[in-house]
């Protein structure tokens, strides 16, 4: 009686894990693409303090007319299209944490519909293949808080960065690797791992 | 009963931040609870809102809860109680929330200034999404690791609603950004204060004084009004000067610098100086973010009054000058001070422009005597029965400390106080305005019985010593003023003492006893300070006794010419001064001005009242006798017949006497004095043992007239007559 009531349940997590297991991929890409991009904006900001530092009237290149302002405007310039490449990737990195978040609640929901004839006992039970439904669930929490940790991190270091502030841009790709948690991406695998059997067994 | 208690063990790492409360299973099924359903932990006055998660291993009899979202003061004291009661835990119904209105903390105000607020709005919204909240608790966002770390929930809607859970369609308006430390700040304000009675009226005056400039200071800077930046409270130790503060600053939310007067104080030259610029420096910081109050505690160590010699503190002091000066109207805060010496005060300090206001907060009268009970009494398990009202009366002179060291020992380990443990402890706590007084005595107390005869002097004591300290209203209701004092006069050994000793055990006020040993002193102006500070120290804890015994040698005559040494004349003067003076200092003001004005409350110079007791009222100044000072004189007469038999008959009370007939003892014993019929007594009883070879067992009536005959009177028939003449 008890396992036919779980069958629903089960469906939809396993729905859920395969839904995790996607996005993580496209997440680690985005990722991935990001990097480069704020190492140029690192560059930039380097750019900028070089250019506020030197005197252009003492170099060869005093010739040129306006040549400060040239050069800063060109710095902005380069700084917005690296600015607006990456709110793009925030915006997909935005979409990968509302799927996984639409799904990881739809099997809460499931789960509160159900609660009903489900005890606590039940949700308990596991066995050699099939880890609890409370352990499961628990997984999908933890799995869902990770990301969107992580994209909250991303875009507030994002969000409060200011053009004006140098030193700021300058530390931002180093503030930004220092936001990846390898142990929870490491733990979210490993809850990949152990799920695979059930995800499997269908 | 062990199967009610949950043991509480630390947060597991992968738990952190994720609002669940990790229970066995077995007991979520009691509970009612499903997997992720809300609930509510609470511990005293705070609670924990927490999702129901089965533990890992599924034992039974542990909780561990998660403090994402608990009451403000738990977020940086974590409770310390080591088990939870299953009753504890109540699961609660969080429906969606349509809106909630937050106050954000972040890190630093830097951030604050920096950031646009729809910045911190959008953060704030994506990390509280999928969170259950409880209306005012603090909603942890550190695990985050932004520069937002709490998010303290104001108002939930739909209003009717405690608790709910925010989903993606909740709006979230953000009403404040307060700093980590103005939160901190006030969140341990709030830990610390205690509730207060009976402050009232001060306390309105001082919270407007602290909101006008600090809540509204752009209309005061459109008014042109420069507002009032420092505050002196003074008051005897123990009126909760310190604690006013910081209540006070806690209802108007303002955040509170504390400086204790020796901690300033450093070893080095110049470090003391430099110690208090920093704590300047300190509440001007803390004022950008809010609110604040600077308050130095024990001004008086703080700032003494410059003298030569004392270089250190004379440096000190100028430079709090200078600081306070240096204050302009960019700096929000407010300084106030606390002292009980306010004598010993730099004069320098107390003008309008340093410390503007100065605030008197007295001993408690009888009506915030009886607001402090009511508000202590909230705390400990009272018996209705207990009269509050009755407790207040007695407790004159104690000050709000007091009254709490006396609720305290009262309820000391009982399941409900009743009134006898009240006057128990009445015994055990006194006054601390009377503790290393002057002329304090512990007395045994004489009931009125104990005292044979003289009938109508028991009774005009009693109105003029025991009921207007125990009826003040009454004598209010008939426009009767209380006299000033008594004095007693009359042939030695005929009770004057003793007859003190009984009002005073009778009324329930203090009572004082100085004798000449208590005042003299070898140096000049010495006594008379003395006597002075007495006369406070009794106006203090007034309705007060105070009894002067022997007053002729005491305090001399000013026409007995050359002998009277100085000294006499200057104490009489004094006497006479505290006696009747213009006025009292303002420090000693008890109450408010307005209760000035009702009549029988305890306010005035008239409140203590002065008993003197003499056998040579020939040798009193006369200005001492009139109206207004010792305006009661009563004789205290020689015992008659009739008195002498009530006298014997007290003293051979405890005496196995037969055959003795007093009637006729008292016949004999004419012009003898009540401590000469109280020695016959003794006499007769030390004949009969003489007699009888300690085995006596009664005393007879030749014992008593063989005694007799041995003795002579101590009054003399002249003595007497120069009695009755009228003194003066």
């Amino acid at each position: 009686m008890s396992q036919m009531s779980l069958t629903p349940l089960h469906q939809a997590l396993r729905k859920a894990f395969q839904c995790i297991e996607n996005n993580q991929r496209t997440w680690r890409t985005v990722l991935d693409e990001c990097g480069p991009l704020m190492v140029s904006l690192g560059n930039l900001a380097e750019q900028f303090v070089a250019l506020s530092k030197v005197d252009l009237y003492k170099t060869p290149l005093k010739v040129f007319p306006d040549l400060e302002e040239k050069l800063r405007f060109k710095l902005h310039h380069a700084t917005d299209t690296v600015m607006g490449k990456l709110h793009e990737k925030l915006s997909s990195l935005q979409s990968v944490r509302d799927s996984i978040s639409s799904q990881v609640s739809s099997v809460f929901q499931i789960q509160e519909q159900l609660s009903q004839t489900l005890d606590i006992s039940v949700l308990t039970e596991r066995s050699a293949t099939v880890p609890s439904v409370a352990d499961m669930m628990q997984w999908l929490q933890d799995a869902d808080r990770h990301y969107r940790q992580q994209f909250v991190k991303r875009k507030s270091l994002l969000l409060t960065l200011r053009p004006d502030d140098f030193s700021q841009m300058e530390s931002a790709p180093d503030r930004w690797n220092s936001l990846e948690s390898p142990n929870t991406e490491h733990r979210i695998t490993d809850m990949l791992c152990k799920v695979s059997f059930f995800t499997e067994s269908q | 009963m062990t199967m009610d208690l949950l043991r509480v063990l630390s947060v597991d790492p992968c738990d952190r931040g994720s609002q669940r409360c990790r229970l066995g299973p077995g007991l979520m099924s009691s509970l009612g609870l499903n997997l992720s359903s809300p609930l509510l932990v609470s511990i005293s006055e705070s609670s924990y809102l927490c999702t129901a998660w089965p533990r890992p291993d599924c034992a039974e009899g542990f909780i561990q809860m998660d403090p994402k979202s608990c009451s403000p003061n738990l977020t940086f004291h974590q409770s310390t109680s080591s088990h939870i009661n299953i009753n504890q835990i109540s699961p609660v119904q969080c429906p969606k929330l349509k809106g909630i209105k937050i106050t954000v903390v972040v890190q630093s105000s830097d951030f604050k200034s920096n950031t646009p607020p729809c910045v911190i709005h959008e953060l704030v919204k994506d990390m509280l999404k999928g969170v259950y909240v409880h209306k005012d608790h603090a909603v942890n966002l550190e695990d985050y690791g932004t520069e937002i770390k709490y998010a303290i929930i104001e108002e939930v809607n739909p209003d009717s609603e405690r608790c709910g859970l925010v989903t993606s369609k909740t709006g979230v308006e953000i009403l404040r950004v307060k700093t980590l430390r103005f939160f901190k700040g006030g969140v341990q304000q709030q830990n610390n204060t205690v509730p207060l009675g009976g402050l009232d009226e001060v306390r309105s005056s001082l919270r407007e004084m602290l909101q006008l400039p600090l809540i509204y200071p752009e209309t005061m800077c459109s008014l042109g009004l420069s507002c009032p930046r420092g505050m002196l409270l003074l008051g005897p130790p123990g009126v909760g000067k310190t604690q006013l503060i910081r209540s006070v600053a806690q209802e108007v939310g303002a955040s509170l610098v504390m400086v204790h007067g020796p901690e300033i104080v450093g070893a080095r030259p110049g470090e003391s100086e430099e110690k208090l610029r920093a704590v300047f420096a300190s509440a001007r910081s803390m004022s950008e973010d809010g609110p604040c109050v600077l308050f130095l505690d024990e001004l008086d160590s703080l700032c003494p009054r410059r003298a030569g010699a004392a270089a250190a503190e004379n440096r000190l002091v100028a430079q709090l000058l200078t600081l306070m000066d240096g204050m302009d109207q960019s700096d929000r805060f407010l300084i106030a001070a606390a002292t009980n010496r306010p004598d010993s005060l730099d004069p320098a300090l107390r003008r309008p422009g340093r410390f503007d206001r100065e605030v008197v907060i007295g001993a408690p009268t009888l009506q915030q005597r009886r607001q402090i009970l009511s508000v202590l009494f909230e705390k400990i398990p009272v018996c209705s029965s207990v009269d509050a009202e009755e407790l207040a009366q007695r407790t004159t002179g104690y000050v709000g400390a007091d009254l709490s060291a006396l609720c305290r020992e009262a309820a000391m380990s009982k399941q409900t106080v009743i009134m006898k443990h009240f006057t128990e402890a009445l015994k055990i706590v006194g006054p601390s305005c009377l503790r290393g007084s002057l002329g304090q005595i512990d007395l045994a107390p004489v009931s009125w019985d104990q005292i044979g005869g003289l009938n109508d002097v028991k009774l005009k004591l009693r109105q003029s010593i025991e009921w207007p300290l125990r009826y003040p209203d009454a004598f209010g209701r008939l426009g009767l003023s209380r006299s000033r004092g008594v004095l007693l006069y009359g042939p030695p050994g005929c009770a004057k003492t003793t007859l003190v000793r009984a009002a005073a055990a009778s009324s329930h006020g203090a009572f004082l006893s100085v004798s000449g040993a208590d005042l003299y002193s070898p140096y000049v102006g010495d006594s008379e300070k003395a006597l002075a500070q007495l006369f406070r120290q009794a106006r203090s804890c007034a309705p007060c006794v105070l009894f002067l015994d022997e007053i002729d040698s005491l305090i001399g005559c000013r026409s007995s010419g050359a002998g009277s040494s100085g000294v006499q004349t200057r104490l009489l003067s004094v006497l006479l001064n505290e006696m009747d003076g213009v006025g009292l200092k303002t420090e000693e003001r008890r109450g408010s001005k307005r209760v000035l004005q009702t009549d029988f409350e305890e306010v005035c110079n008239s409140e203590v009242m002065i008993v003197a007791a003499t056998n040579r009222p020939d040798a009193l100044d006369s200005a001492l006798l009139r109206p207004g000072r010792l305006d009661h004189i009563i004789y205290i007469p020689p015992p008659d017949q009739e008195s002498r038999l009530s006298i014997l008959k007290v003293c051979t009370k405890p005496m196995p006497v037969s055959d003795v007939c007093l009637e006729e003892l008292a016949q004999k014993t004419n012009f003898f004095s009540g401590a000469d019929l109280e020695n016959l007594c003794k006499e007769a009883a030390l004949l009969a043992l003489e007699e009888e070879n300690m085995e006596a067992s009664h005393i007879r009536h030749k014992h008593f007239l063989q005694s007799l005959s041995k003795m002579t009177p101590s009054l003399t028939a002249a003595q007497i007559h120069m009695y009755q003449t009228p003194p003066a």
